[in-house]
């Protein structure tokens, strides 16, 4: 008996031992271990890729555009002008872009990077082997979508590769064939499926040279280490070419997919910057700290409908008119968003104009709705309204159908997984789905991306509503040099949507914010509305 | 004895086979694209290039024997969504951190809980023995994320001046603390309510009243008889622990932010990458049936008559 | 004669059916007026676990304890005139309270009402379940058991090899192939992968009961298969089922509480205890309400059903050691 109580007396002194050690090892003070120039921030996905050519998603283009060098990067919103960056200088004629290269951009292992690194990358991004996700950020440039389309295993495709409109004109100078003239395709530059990769790096390591060991950048950071699902290292490339300005001598991104477990860590000052969002119930309480930040980000949350369910348009303007978006983004999404009065967000350049005659209400207008709903001989009262079973979607949907509920309308909202709504949405779209949630985050600063989204061929239209003119009035938008002409012309466009006499084939409820926690002694950290941070921009204090 | 080892042995190959060939079929089930991660449609020619490019052109039956060649091979095919990186590596680089974290959740479960039912059983019927299996089964009833989400509000946020603990993270000693816990609470009601189990019943055998009557050393005894007793059910226990173990670390793993292969299975079904969704699928299922071999084995040692009506 | 039938019992597999023939035993020869014929013998049985039940207070408490759990989800919202779906934001968030017992969520609905509901949803998937792991576990080793032979030997071999699916990342996958969550889809799912240690410990069941005399004696007069099974042998399961039933009930409940919490859970508005945890999570630092009382209904659930197992184990089994 004696025994076994000395047994048990010795493990709980044991475990008080061990609780005792770590309150002597304790760190974790905020901010006092970090003022060294190394910025600690979490982030909420492991990037998928970091080869240009196949990250599709926000987290892969942040790293991607700090490690490499782009041709050109977008300068001061609401413009977002392409302002030079790799490339010194461009010129614009018509359909063809020419572009001038510096001479001092140079790979990690101090080779330069020549016009043609630009050539062989985009032709390996485009060509159907690698199956590029973002390729037809290409098919503005012509011969890229014939390539693109090629079966190898039945036609040699070297013959259309060939036919590319991307050349090679010496070493400093690039020159691109498009299929007709785009204003906007010097800012789509800053994307990074258009950087260039390394070709030995590439051929030496196949799909693995994206590893942190293998990986050949020419950029203003280098990638040290990279564990997966864990976190990414980035130190300062002292050899880059605007290195003396560069403040910033390591990076390290931890990967923490758990939003309240981020906050927890940026509470307990493991981290400077969380990147991750916020839970819906958190913020509240953390929007009245001063390291709570927003920022106006290019993108578009809506309701599409299922015209050729509800086919009356004073169906769809009631329902437009009968969602209280200053309740749900008061109560719900709480980011200080933007009530959505039109479709492109008021944001982008020439927003205003575009938005000009469109008349969604920030709050809801029941009367008007009732009255649109009067109109309507035999309205369809029993909706389905399909979403996605992310937290925020369920409890938008659950206002709205209480919103709905208001003025007449019974909604049945049937959540499915992402994956699985994605490919029930169509194309070809599913005839039960009367409403679905969806949102739009442009690809490029230009309205005519979004706008395109609802041209009768495009695969991201799920609401079967087809409308020629506006397909006619988008193509000719877009080759319009002139902006304020281009702006008049999308406005013409949009009020098909969203004016007083438009179709209302959607209903956008608001313009996206993104939001980060920044810690003060933290300089020159922002986001701009494509979500693209510069990291050689920011030093601690 | 060893005719019985190779044929069970020999056995698992068809098993493996069959596993292999459910989780293929159900992966195949599951609708949604793999490729389509935004809201932006693939266009036609992209799904094209991946389909070919990831074999998803062929005919399923192709699909399946390319599949188990690259099983037998151990080679379990590139991931769908993590353009850069093949099955191998995702393994390779997530597994261990998930065994380990599942050792040390055995270990704690084993240090406190054998003591603990150790105890009880000699205190039986006191308040000591109540507030401890009290203890024991409100570990058992409480879910995972409800004691993950306490140790970790409590210890890592909270108090986490006097601990010093870290929130999240998979490094040194300090994070494998509280996630080991988290998930080695249930087996660790498990072993204690086995051991004392194991405990009452031998302390109630006549030779060890006598023993005690007689005033002789009778601790020794009862520990030798205390762990032949409890062997037989912990290795029957052995099988459903691994099982929670394993799919426990799912839960655990997101919440303490820890980089292992539960984690990883979960995103993986959502975002159907079938080649890691198949992969890990069908890792675990070898892990199991080797387990299970193991402990037909040790059955075969422990109690002669199983095995020979056993096939 | 005991140890004879101990053997027998460790020979069929892991499981203590012989004890159970044992009790039959043993309590049969408790003297009185106890005629020969297996219904009377039933009967007393029966009786006598009762009051062992009785007796056992852990079990009772245990019991009580269940019932009332089951008493409220049923008339909480059948009394209530709280509206479980009404959207109100004024009242979000409230913490507990005399008019929200439970307080409120993040949409102002009352979660006293909700948690209620949340555990018609629970408890219904978890007795769906364990009735259809019973009926496959069942239909499954009865079949192997009684048949025997090479039948019962490719029965086990498959069976061994479904042993090896892992049972969480199956039932995600059925869920993700069913591609939405609504009561039926989870109990498939949760059952899918669960049925096996029924299957097995039935099989033992069936070929141990098959060997005694009576069953011998019912051959020999000319019964029918069905007969002698549907007669004989399940009955004298029954006590085992029972005990099942109730070890069954908490995994499969733990198990929708899971799916749950990591996204597969049933589509609201309607909620069941792994969802409300799941909603509450995020906001745990702040209402922990939220999560911590859909969490302790669960403890509540699977603690009661734990014990009333225990107790049905002792009272239908007393010499039994299990773990």
């Amino acid at each position: 008996m004696r025994k076994r109580t000395i047994t048990w007396a010795g493990l709980v002194i044991a475990l008080a031992a061990i609780v005792a050690a770590s309150a002597v090892g304790a760190t974790g003070a905020i901010g006092h271990a970090n003022r060294a120039q190394t910025l600690r921030e979490a982030i909420g996905a492991e990037p998928p890729s970091l080869d240009p050519g196949l990250a599709t998603d926000t987290t892969s283009a942040n790293v991607l555009l700090n490690i490499m060098d782009p041709l050109v990067r977008l300068g001061k919103p609401p413009a977002l002008k392409a302002t030079p960056s790799a490339a010194s200088s461009w010129t614009v004629h018509g359909k063809v872009v020419t572009l001038n290269l510096r001479h001092d951009v140079r790979w990690t292992t101090g080779a330069p990077v020549h016009a043609s690194d630009y050539v062989w990358s985009w032709l390996r991004t485009i060509s159907p082997q690698l199956a590029a996700d973002y390729a037809y950020q290409f098919y503005g440039i012509k011969g890229a979508e014939a390539y693109n389309e090629c079966n190898p295993s039945t036609t040699n495709c070297n013959a259309l590769r060939s036919k590319v409109g991307v050349k090679a004109l010496g070493k400093w100078k690039l020159r691109i064939t498009l299929n007709s003239p785009e204003a906007w395709f010097p800012q789509q530059l800053a994307h990074n499926s258009f950087l260039p990769v390394n070709k030995a790096a590439v051929t030496k390591y196949g799909s693995h040279w994206t590893e942190a060991k293998n990986i050949v950048t020419d950029g203003a950071f280098k990638l040290a280490s990279w564990k997966h699902d864990a976190s990414l290292t980035l130190v300062k490339n002292k050899k880059w070419r605007g290195a003396k300005h560069v403040k910033l001598q390591k990076i390290v991104l931890t990967i923490l997919t758990d939003a309240t477990t981020a906050l927890n860590s940026f509470q307990a000052g493991h981290q400077d910057v969380d990147s991750t969002g916020l839970n819906p119930a958190d913020i509240k309480a953390q929007r009245k700290h001063s390291y709570f930040h927003l920022w106006k980000a290019l993108g578009t949350y809506y309701y599409g409908i299922n015209v050729k369910n509800i086919t009356n348009v004073n169906q769809r303007r009631a329902m437009a008119f009968g969602i209280d978006r200053t309740q749900i983004i008061k109560y719900i999404a709480q980011l200080g968003q933007q009530p959505a009065r039109g479709f492109t967000p008021q944001g982008i350049a020439g927003g205003p104009t575009i938005d000009k005659n469109s008349y969604f209400p920030a709050k809801a207008q029941v009367s008007k709705a009732k009255a649109f709903l009067a109109k309507v001989a035999n309205p369809k009262t029993n909706i389905h309204l399909y979403i996605n079973n992310s937290p925020g979607h369920i409890n938008i949907a659950t206002a709205v159908q209480a919103q709905w509920k208001e003025i007449g309308l019974n909604v049945n909202i049937k959540v499915m997984e992402w994956k699985q709504y994605l490919q029930f949405l169509g194309p070809p779209p599913n005839s039960d789905v009367d409403v679905y949630r969806l949102g739009w985050i442009y690809d490029y600063p230009d309205a005519q991306n979004g706008l395109v989204l609802w041209t009768c061929g495009s695969g991201n239209n799920n609401t079967n509503w087809c409308n020629h003119k506006f397909d006619s009035l988008v193509a000719k938008g877009s080759q319009t040099q002139n902006a304020s002409k281009r702006y008049k012309i999308y406005q013409q466009a949009e009020d098909l949507i969203s004016s007083s006499k438009g179709d209302v084939p959607l209903i956008p409820i608001y313009w996206y914010v993104y939001s980060n926690l920044i810690r003060p002694y933290v300089h020159g950290y922002t986001i701009n509305p494509m979500d693209q941070t510069d990291y050689s921009k920011v030093s601690m204090k | 004895m060893l005719k019985f080892i190779i044929r069970r042995t020999l056995w698992t190959i068809p098993v493996i086979l069959l596993v292999i060939l459910m989780t293929f079929l159900m992966m195949r089930q599951i609708k949604g694209n793999p490729f389509r991660t935004t809201e932006r449609a693939v266009p036609a020619a992209i799904q094209q290039n991946l389909n070919r490019k990831f074999n998803l052109d062929k005919p399923w039956y192709e699909q399946y024997l390319l599949y188990v060649k690259g099983v037998f091979t151990a080679d379990l095919g590139p991931s769908l969504v993590q353009r850069n990186q093949n099955v191998n590596d995702v393994i390779k680089e997530h597994f261990p951190v998930s065994l380990k974290l599942g050792a040390f959740a055995m270990l704690f479960a084993i240090v406190v809980g054998i003591p603990l039912g150790i105890l009880s059983a000699l205190k039986q019927n006191t308040i000591g023995d109540y507030l401890s299996m009290g203890f024991v089964n409100i570990g058992y009833a409480l879910p995972s994320f409800f004691i993950s989400t306490l140790l970790l509000y409590f210890f890592a946020v909270k108090w986490r001046n006097v601990t010093g603990l870290p929130t999240n993270g998979w490094g040194g000693w300090r994070t494998w603390i509280l996630p080991a816990i988290a998930l080695g609470l249930a087996p660790m009601t498990v072993f204690a309510r086995i051991t004392r189990g194991a405990m009452l019943e031998t302390l109630q055998q006549d030779y060890i009243r006598t023993a005690k009557a007689k005033g002789l050393r009778w601790e020794r005894v009862v520990g030798l008889h205390v762990l032949r007793n409890s062997l037989i059910p912990t290795v029957t226990a052995a099988g459903p622990l691994l099982g929670y173990i394993i799919t426990g670390s799912f839960i655990v793993e997101t919440i303490f932010g820890i980089p292992g292969i539960g984690k990883y299975y979960v995103t993986s079904v959502t975002g159907r990458d079938y080649s890691v969704t198949m992969g890990i699928t069908v890792l675990l299922s070898i892990i199991i049936i080797v387990c299970n071999l193991v402990v037909d084995i040790l059955y075969g040692f422990l109690d002669p008559r199983t095995r020979d009506q056993r096939t | 004669m005991a140890i004879d039938e101990r053997l027998a019992a460790e020979r069929a597999g892991k499981q203590r059916q012989a004890s159970f023939e044992l009790a039959l035993e043993a309590t049969a020869g408790d003297g009185g007026a106890r005629g020969a014929g297996a219904a009377l013998q039933r009967a007393s049985l029966w009786r006598d676990a009762l009051q062992r039940f009785r007796a056992n207070r852990a079990a009772v408490i245990a019991a009580i304890a269940f019932l009332v759990l089951l008493a409220f989800v049923i008339f909480v919202p059948w009394l209530s005139h709280e509206d479980p779906y009404a959207v109100d934001f004024s009242q979000a968030y409230q913490n507990p309270s005399w008019a929200h017992p439970f307080g409120t969520d993040e949409f102002g609905r009352d979660l006293f009402v909700r948690v209620a509901l949340g555990g018609r949803v629970s408890i219904a998937i978890g007795f769906a379940a364990t009735f259809a792991i019973m009926g496959v576990g069942i239909t499954y080793g009865s079949i192997s058991g009684f048949i025997g032979g090479k039948l019962d030997n490719g029965m086990m071999r498959f069976l061994d090899a479904l042993y090896g699916l892992p049972y969480l990342p199956f039932a995600i996958l059925t869920l993700a192939i069913f591609g939405t969550v609504n009561f039926w889809t989870m109990v498939v799912a949760l059952t899918i992968a669960s049925w096996f240690t029924t299957a097995r410990v039935m099989r033992g069941q069936i070929i141990t009961l098959k060997e005694n005399d009576y069953v011998r004696a019912a051959h020999a007069v000319g019964a029918r298969w069905y007969r002698v099974l549907f007669r004989h042998l399940l009955p004298n399961t029954l006590g085992v089922i029972i005990i099942f039933v109730f070890l069954e009930l908490p995994g499969v409940v733990l198990g929708e509480a899971f799916l749950s919490f990591i996204g597969l859970g049933i589509n609201p508005p309607k909620a069941s205890w792994g969802t409300l945890a799941q909603d509450g999570y995020g906001a745990y630092q702040t209402h922990p309400y939220l999560i911590v009382i859909p969490s302790l209904m669960i403890a509540w659930l699977i603690l009661s059903a734990f014990f009333v197992a225990d107790g049905l184990r002792d009272a239908l089994d007393p010499r039994a050691r299990e773990f």
